[in-house]
C-alpha cells in the first residue's frame, strides 16, 4: 500500500466528525475547547493535503494562517474558562446561561 | 516505511482524538491534546510541508498545548468540581448518528475532488523559502489581517482575564 490523499482526508474527516462529536455530547468546558481545537487540525490537515495534491503553495499558507488563528482562539477560549470558575468555582457549560438571562435594560 | 509511520501516526491521532471524547480526568484529556497535536504535525511532515511541520510543532505544540495545560493545571479540578454528565452516553449515540452520514458525504466529496495519488514535486515543495515568497507576495493582505485578530484576541483576553471589572455578571 502506498500513501495516497484518501488516507489523509479520512483522516481529516474523522478528526472533524470526533470533534463534532465532543462539542455535541460532552458538558466539561476544557473538553469541548480540546473538541474545536481538534476540528480546527482537522481542517488544517484538510488543507495541507489539498495544497500537496494540486500541488499549490496557497493551501499551505491557508494552513499557516488556521495554525496563527487556533493560536488566537486558544487564548481566548482558556481566558474566558478561567474566568467563568473564578466567579462560578464550575467548568460546566451550564454554567454560561448566565449570559442568556442578563437583564439588560 | 512512511506506510509504517503513517499508520502510527494515525493510531496516536485517532488514539488521542477518541481519549479527549470520552476522558473525565483533566490529566487523561490534557496527553490526549498532546498526541493529537504532535501527530498532526508528523502528518504535515509526511505531506512534504516541512514549514507547516515547523510551525506546528513550535506554535501548536510549543503554545497553543503548554499554555493549555498550564490553565488546566492551575485550575487543577477536583473530581467532585467536574460536571456531571448523565447523558453523555445517548448523546454520544445519537450524535454519532447524525454526524456520520456528513462525514461520509464530506469524505466522498474530498476524494472525487482530487485524484487518487500524490503527484510528482518540484524541488523545494513548502519549504521555509517558498512558503515565504507565496506568503509575502500571494497573501500579504489575509497575513496582515491575522496579526490585527491576534492583537485583539490578546486585548480581549487581557479584557476579560482582569480581576476588577467595571461591569459584573452578577449584578
Amino acid at each position: 500500500m502506498t500513501l495516497s490523499p484518501e488516507n489523509f482526508f479520512a483522516l481529516g474527516v474523522l478528526m472533524l466528525c470526533l470533534g463534532a462529536l465532543g462539542v455535541v455530547a460532552r458538558r466539561n468546558l476544557f473538553v469541548l475547547y480540546l473538541s474545536i481545537e481538534v476540528m480546527l487540525n482537522g481542517v488544517n490537515l484538510i488543507l495541507a493535503t489539498f495544497a500537496r495534491v494540486r500541488p499549490d503553495m496557497g493551501g499551505s499558507v491557508i494552513a499557516l494562517l488556521m495554525i496563527g488563528v487556533i493560536a488566537a482562539e486558544a487564548a481566548l477560549f482558556l481566558a474566558m474558562i478561567v474566568q467563568l470558575y473564578r466567579r462560578r468555582r464550575s467548568v460546566d457549560s451550564d454554567a454560561y446561561d448566565r449570559l442568556a438571562q442578563r437583564n439588560w435594560s | 516505511m512512511l506506510e509504517t509511520l503513517f499508520a502510527l501516526l494515525s493510531f496516536f491521532l485517532l488514539a488521542g482524538s477518541v481519549t479527549i471524547l470520552l476522558a473525565r480526568d483533566p490529566a487523561l484529556y490534557t496527553t490526549g491534546f498532546l498526541a493529537v497535536m504532535l501527530a498532526v504535525a508528523g502528518l504535515f511532515g509526511l505531506l512534504d510541508q516541512s514549514f507547516l511541520f515547523l510551525a506546528q510543532v513550535m506554535v501548536g505544540v510549543g503554545a497553543v498545548v503548554v499554555l493549555t495545560t498550564i490553565v488546566i493545571l492551575t485550575i487543577n479540578l477536583k473530581e467532585k468540581e467536574l460536571p456531571k454528565e448523565p447523558t453523555r452516553g445517548p448523546w454520544l449515540v445519537l450524535g454519532a448518528l447524525v454526524i456520520a452520514p456528513f462525514g461520509w458525504m464530506l469524505y466522498r466529496g474530498l476524494v472525487a475532488a482530487t485524484p487518487d495519488h500524490f503527484p510528482v514535486l518540484k524541488e523545494g515543495f513548502g519549504t521555509v523559502q517558498a512558503m515565504g515568497s507565496v506568503l509575502f507576495r500571494d497573501w500579504v493582505l489575509p497575513f496582515e489581517i491575522l496579526s490585527l485578530l491576534l492583537l485583539a484576541a490578546m486585548l480581549g483576553a487581557i479584557i476579560i482575564g482582569k480581576k476588577e471589572q467595571s461591569y459584573d455578571l452578577e449584578s
